[in-house]
């Protein structure tokens, strides 16, 4: 699904003849479009519609609003519904053009409507859209703009379908600004191979910056299901809001999402699996707070930065590496770096997917551009390793360098298992170190922007 | 239309009415017989056109000259000549029923002339003229056609508080403005394609439809039998048209709404009494006919619109309700097609209608629901031209009641045109699927052709008054189709069994008029015209085939039938068309089987059906 709206103006000229007059009038329409998707002519695109409306002598109305309905192949019908102010009076405009392939040009541009007030008819006229001088400004006005933050809801309900083999992941990584603490809470479904029951665990850990990460686990509990998120006894993640309790630790934290959702791997594997596994953020960024005890100790968070993500598919890589980057001022890094479990797919190098969220664009453009390449060719790489792995890459004339440091003392090592029941072991650190470098080229590399992250990087590295 | 053809025309009309300038009236039939033919769909035109230019050469190889240039005594050989042939008959009968038509209207009007009745006031309906309806308009409900179907469906929708707008091809025409009008002049109006609506086919049939606003209830004859209880248990078992399940309760309203009733006796008209006397003769069942028409005065214009107002016709009863309720009526306004959005959620759905005016400009109405009442003949090729025609069985399945006519002379003046038009049913042959009706019409309205050319033509036209009339129809296997997109294109093919039953109707007919005192029965056959006996009349009909018959129908039916098997019905059991949302079909197309009765009140009543269950399940 697009993240894109539609933005036009649209100006018509034409008469109207009003049910209490014998003449006509002069009329001009000028009409500002926005729709919440991008404009398909084969698609009935839905629009609202503000502007202004002129009716020589009676009517000027600069707040005029109203609905537009786009469908020129599918229904043969661009309908205007446009609610307007005349002398006091309230009237609608209704009309349609009604698009004939006999008549493209006509039928596009001649809008026939009736003027109403309160259901009863006061006047009816045509307007039109003048080609000569009103194309260009036309379809020069078009824009695409990115829709308004969707919710992050949406990708927070439970995605597994009841088939055996899968694993569906809810974690959430926090960095505390006052402590320089990092936060690790992960939920997790697993649907066996066998076809047993699904089962509900996963764990909550604290990074602090002097000493050694701590951690808890919970579950397995059976997994009942819930419609906006995890749940499992009361623990619970989802719709703004995680809590719960295990061992010593206790959190309650409540989660504002910023920006927009971000795909790590291609949207398309998120909505259709047809990947091993796909990897998504309901929420570029994310701001959270509440309290995390564990054992005595407390951290109070008011505003931390962090992010919340969605992992589904048939279990974890052969190799992998992760980083979450804030890099500040609202820009964000994500990379996942994995080599799969499928046979020949598990000899290949990793396949990189890195995300690069920033002034509100993400590069590269396509998520498949860093993992593939063309055709392989100029794909990143990644060189996975601990304490330290890399990932760089080219894409257009930007190219990226990454740099992750795991310190070991506050790295936490956990095992993993499959839903086939195979181990995998991970090592991860809610305090790593990062350094990126983004270069451009302009006749040669120059620096374009580089971040040093210290202790507040999110990264893991795991393996078998 | 070149001078020539002007030319050949006229000296047809003289040679084929004997016309010898001894009188007035046989001048202006040519006029009148022109003024008929540009009403007529081109091809009908083009036939009578040809076959006159055809008359005329033959009469130029025959004698050098023209048959304008002919005297009486060579123009009667001329034609005596041709009549000769009986190759050429059916082409001169084909001929004569417009000419027929044109001269009992002139004969009438010189013998004697209409008098101006005053005629009441109709009871008040919202109509608008397409050209003064905006372009761009919405509705609740859009209804297209005005007849029995489309009134009834449109007055429950809009009793059910829907916007309802309902679409007529024709105009609206005033009880007051039949008054003022010949009959002919107004059954050009009435009637589309000037009432030469043909089937092709062996034999073809004519089929003419009303177009106006009230459709062919306008012009019907007003008889109102109740779906037989048999067609009922038919259309529920076999056919699963679960519509028909209140059928008995929608009657009955449609039958107080209508204000049906037996017909009196006191305005019968000697044409009735006659075949209520060879019936009793007989010892047949008959009786004067249930119909619509409290108060008729017995003017026997119901195929032209009753002068009086006493016909209960919808737009007098149905559509008044409608628009007492709401509902307004656009007048010519011809649907070109129905709007459907394709790409709703749960498929296709009818948004609206696009309609063409009279000049040619279009408007559109957007609405959810879409009533298609244009009758059985209109409705599949407007549902095609929609691109709703998908259905294979859409247009098929279309039963007519075919009917054919015998006249019998009398001896004393029967003048069967002062009276009730159908007076009286004879059903001792129901079971069997044949209804005699006694049935008259205004001259040379009737379907029944007179026999002979010339002179026997003219001296029959002079002795009209001495003729009683019967009609008989049967319930007909459904044989026809209904073709073409944007023209209908009719077939029909009588089946065999049915054919051996208009010639059982016809014998039946005979026998009815000789116990009614007939001294003569025409048969209406130009091979085999008259029987002075019965015993002639059944040696007569022995050499007859129903290739022979002169075949008029009356009630198409069926084309587009509710049903509970989706590979046999284009409508579902609740009448709503397959394969799109919000089509409802309600008009006679609708019904799943010939109602083997005069169809008014089983359309009215499936109409009534229809439009209820579609405001119960959206409620």
């Amino acid at each position: 699904m697009t993240s894109r709206g539609t933005v036009f103006k649209e100006t018509m000229l034409g008469r109207v003849r009003m049910a209490d007059e014998d003449g006509d009038r002069p009329v001009r329409l000028d009409l500002l479009a926005r729709a919440d998707a991008v404009l398909l002519p084969h698609r009935t695109t839905a629009a609202q519609l503000t502007g202004r409306i002129r009716i020589a002598g009676r009517a000027d109305d600069a707040e005029a609003v109203g609905e537009l309905e786009i469908s020129p192949l599918a229904r043969r019908r661009i309908h205007y519904r446009i609610a307007f102010t005349m002398e006091g009076r309230r009237l609608t405009l209704d009309g349609w053009k009604s698009v004939s392939p006999r008549r493209p040009l006509t039928s596009m541009t001649v809008l026939p409507y009736t003027l109403y007030e309160d259901g009863h008819r006061v006047g009816e006229g045509t307007l039109r859209f003048p080609l000569t001088t009103g194309l260009l400004p036309f379809l020069a006005s078009f824009r695409f703009p990115r829709a308004a933050e969707s919710r992050a809801d949406r990708h927070l309900a439970s995605r597994w379908d009841g088939a055996p083999g899968r694993t569906e992941v809810w974690y959430t990584t926090v960095t505390d600004p006052v402590t320089d603490s990092g936060i690790w809470l992960h939920h997790e479904v697993v649907a066996p191979s066998d076809g047993s029951p699904a089962y509900a665990h996963g764990w909550a850990a604290v990074f602090p910056k002097d000493g050694p990460a701590e951690h808890a686990r919970f579950g397995p509990v059976p997994w009942a299901g819930h419609p906006e998120g995890f749940s499992a006894g009361d623990i619970s993640a989802g719709s703004g809001r995680l809590a719960g309790s295990a061992g010593s630790f206790t959190w309650a934290l409540t989660e504002r999402g910023e920006g927009p959702p971000l795909h790590t791997f291609p949207g398309w594997s998120w909505r259709r699996p047809w990947l091993p596994a796909s990897h998504m953020l309901p929420a570029v960024r994310a701001r959270y707070s509440g309290t995390v005890r564990h054992g005595t100790d407390e951290l109070r968070l008011d505003g931390a930065p962090g992010a919340g993500a969605r992992i589904y598919g048939h279990g974890n890589a052969r190799r992998w590496a992760w980083l979450h980057a804030d890099l500040g001022g609202g820009d964000v890094l994500e990379i996942v770096a994995a080599v799969s479990m499928r046979r020949g797919l598990d000899r290949l190098q990793p396949l990189v997917f890195l995300r690069l969220y920033r002034n509100g664009r993400t590069w590269p453009r396509r998520a498949e551009r860093s993992a593939v390449g063309w055709a392989g060719i100029g794909r990143f790489r990644a060189d996975i390793g601990l304490p330290e792995w890399r990932v760089k890459g080219r894409a257009g004339l930007s190219r990226i360098a990454v740099t992750v440091t795991q310190p070991p003392e506050q790295t936490l090592t956990l095992d993993y298992t499959d839903p086939d029941g195979s181990a995998a072991v991970c090592r991860n650190t809610e305090r790593a170190d990062a350094v990126v470098t983004l270069e451009r080229w302009w006749g040669t590399w120059r620096r374009e922007a580089g971040w040093r992250l210290s202790g507040t990087a999110h990264a893991e590295v795991g393996d078998r | 239309m070149t001078l020539r053809s002007t030319a050949a025309l006229k000296g047809l009309v003289a040679a084929l009415l004997a016309d010898d300038g001894t009188t007035a009236w046989t001048r202006s039939v040519p006029r009148r017989v022109e003024t008929l033919l540009d009403t007529m769909p081109a091809p009908a035109r083009t036939a009578v056109r040809g076959a006159a230019a055809a008359v005329d050469a033959y009469a130029v190889v025959r004698t050098g000259r023209r048959l304008s240039a002919l005297g009486p005594a060579e123009r009667e050989r001329v034609v005596a000549s041709l009549a000769s042939r009986r190759a050429l008959l059916p082409l001169l009968e084909a001929v004569k029923v417009p000419l027929l038509l044109a001269a009992g209207t002139e004969r009438s009007l010189h013998h004697s002339p209409t008098p101006e009745a005053p005629a009441p006031d109709d009871p008040p309906l919202d109509c608008t003229p397409s050209r003064e309806w905006p372009t761009r308009s919405s509705a609740d409900a859009v209804v297209v056609g005005s007849g029995a179907g489309g009134a009834m469906a449109a007055r429950t929708l809009a009793r059910a508080g829907l916007r309802v707008v309902v679409l007529e091809e024709g105009e609206h025409h005033t009880t007051a403005s039949f008054g003022r009008r010949a009959p002919l002049d107004r059954f050009t109006d009435l009637y589309r394609d000037g009432g030469a609506t043909i089937a092709l086919g062996t034999p073809p049939l004519v089929l003419p439809v009303g177009r106006a606003v009230g459709g062919t209830t306008l012009v019907n004859s007003g008889t109102c039998y109740r779906t037989p209880a048999h067609v009922r248990t038919r259309w529920l078992d076999r056919h699963g048209f679960a519509a028909a399940e209140d059928l008995e309760a929608h009657l009955d309203d449609v039958e107080r709404t209508l204000r049906v009733a037996p017909q009196p006796l006191e305005v019968l008209g000697d044409n009735g009494l006659l075949a209520l006397s060879g019936a009793k003769e007989l010892g047949w069942t008959a009786a004067p006919l249930r119909r619509n028409a409290p108060g008729c005065k017995g003017s026997c214009q119901c195929v032209v619109g009753c002068p009086t107002g006493a016909k209960q016709s919808v737009q007098l009863s149905v559509l008044p309700e409608a628009c007492a309720a709401g509902a307004r009526i656009v007048t010519g306004a011809h649907v070109r097609r129905i709007l459907v959005d394709g790409d709703r959620p749960g498929g296709p759905r009818a948004a609206g209608v696009v309609v063409r005016r009279p000049d040619g400009s279009e408007l559109e109405i957007l609405s959810p629901l879409v009533v298609v009442a244009a009758g059985a003949l209109h409705t599949p090729p407007l549902l095609r031209r929609s691109g709703l025609g998908g259905h294979p069985r859409l247009g098929r399945n279309l039963s007519v009641h075919p009917a054919t006519s015998v006249a019998g002379r009398f001896s004393r003046h029967v003048t069967s045109w002062k009276g009730v038009l159908q007076s009286v049913g004879v059903e001792h042959l129901r079971e069997d699927g044949i209804l005699i009706e006694a049935t008259a019409a205004p001259p040379g309205m009737s379907s029944f052709v007179l026999p002979g050319v010339g002179r026997e033509l003219r001296r029959e036209l002079e002795e009209t008054e001495h003729l009683a009339t019967l009609g008989a129809m049967i319930a007909d296997r459904p044989s026809g189709r209904v073709l073409g997109q944007n023209r209908t294109l009719l077939r029909y093919d009588l089946a065999p069994c049915d054919a051996d039953r208009l010639l059982r109707a016809q014998r039946a007919m005979g026998r009815l008029l000789f116990a009614a005192g007939a001294e003569e029965v025409l048969t209406g056959v130009p091979q085999a015209p008259r029987a002075r006996t019965p015993a002639q009349l059944e040696a007569v009909l022995d050499t007859v085939t129903a290739r022979h018959l002169h075949v008029s129908a009356f009630h198409p039916t069926g084309t587009a039938a509710g049903g509970a098997d989706p590979e046999r019905s284009p409508a579902d059991p609740d009448g709503r068309l397959r394969g799109v949302h919000g089509v409802l079909i309600g008009d006679g197309s609708v019904l799943p089987s010939c109602p083997e009765v005069n169809p008014q009140l089983s359309i009215m009543a499936a109409a009534l059906a229809v439009a209820e269950r579609y405001t119960a399940g959206t409620s």
